[in-house]
């Protein structure tokens, strides 16, 4: 188990994908953050003052630590954080999908509990954080542009 | 150092973030008017409402209109939505669907011919949806003058322990 989680060329995939599916999700939400902002505002978690100021942020988390973990700097920050969002992810959809809140098509349905949409980009989520865990986890340090010597 | 980093990111998307909406053609204001939605604490007001908007109602005014059988609630989803669920003796008027002709007749017709002033309450899921906006802002345009807008929609009226009306299977 440990050989494949340390594996170099299994791991430079893995940051590859991870990477260039970070950068494809923050875009649309750079191009136009008053929609992200809607977005937000649909899961119903975020207190509203805070709403704008996290669509204008966020997006850019996204893209740098998609940026960082393609090119391995800032490396071991960037892992950690791009955990913490998945999982924040994670809880976000699985609450909207427990609350029966349709983030998808805007269109509820009674009886409903939740759309296809959540549950998709759930499962999504749930198979994206397998691999986060791997970086997380990997002490494989080849193809980066800097090196990481984490001593705390 | 994982903090460091993590705060290096964190300052650095900040910075530009922020920096770039204050140039950006979509910009938006860095503190947004988000209405908490908690039902039964007044209306549900939608990010997009603007000044001129039909009012907007809480489940409690739409539940007093709904006894006093005063009011003509009208469903804005698709004809299977709203026979899968719906507020009791509401009319359907899909937003989606509404001609591009004659808009004015075609309410005139849908809505039995009632007077222009007689109270409408437009509805549709619940917050997540905003077709029950957009056709009250049609109704107003073509001269009706007490629409409101129930945002809070079926899905809030089911919360509150009202009765739904079923008229048929809920689809996928």
């Amino acid at each position: 188990m440990r050989r494949v989680i340390d594996n170099d060329l299994l791991v430079l995939c893995v940051r590859l994908g991870v990477g260039v599916t970070f950068i494809y999700a923050s875009f649309y939400k750079i191009i136009d953050p008053g929609a992200f902002a809607k977005s937000i505002w649909y899961y119903h978690l975020v207190p509203g003052d805070l709403i704008n100021l996290i669509a204008l942020i966020l997006p850019w988390v996204e893209l740098l630590c998609g940026i960082s973990l393609i090119l391995g700097v800032l490396y071991k920050g960037t892992v950690v954080l791009v955990n913490v969002l998945v999982v924040i992810f994670i809880l976000a959809l699985s609450t909207t999908i427990i609350r029966g809140i349709d983030i998808g098509c805007g269109c509820f349905k009674a009886g409903m509990t939740a759309t296809e949409s959540a549950w998709k980009a759930l499962v999504f989520d749930l198979i994206m954080i397998l691999f986060t865990l791997q970086l997380l986890f990997s002490r494989s340090k080849r193809w980066m542009l800097a090196s990481f010597k984490v001593t705390s | 150092m994982v903090t460091k980093q993590v705060v290096t990111i964190i300052v650095l998307a900040a910075i530009l973030g922020l920096g770039i909406n204050l140039f950006s053609p979509h910009k938006i204001s860095y503190v947004g008017q988000y209405r908490p939605i908690i039902a039964g604490s007044g209306p549900i007001i939608p990010p997009e409402a603007v000044s001129e908007d039909p009012q907007f109602i809480g489940v409690d005014v739409a539940e007093l209109a709904f006894k006093q059988k005063s009011t003509i609630f009208i469903d804005a989803r698709e004809l299977e939505e709203f026979e899968c669920g719906t507020i009791p003796g509401s009319i359907n008027i899909p937003f989606d669907y509404l001609p591009d002709d004659d808009l004015g007749k075609y309410f005139d017709s849908a809505l039995g011919g009632n007077a222009k002033d007689h109270p409408i309450i437009t509805f549709c899921s619940g917050s997540e949806c905003d077709l029950s906006l957009h056709l009250a802002r049609n109704l107003q345009a073509f001269g009706y003058t007490k629409v409101s807008i129930f945002f809070g929609g079926a899905r809030e009226w089911e919360k509150t322990g009202m009765a739904m009306e079923r008229r048929g299977e809920c689809g996928e």
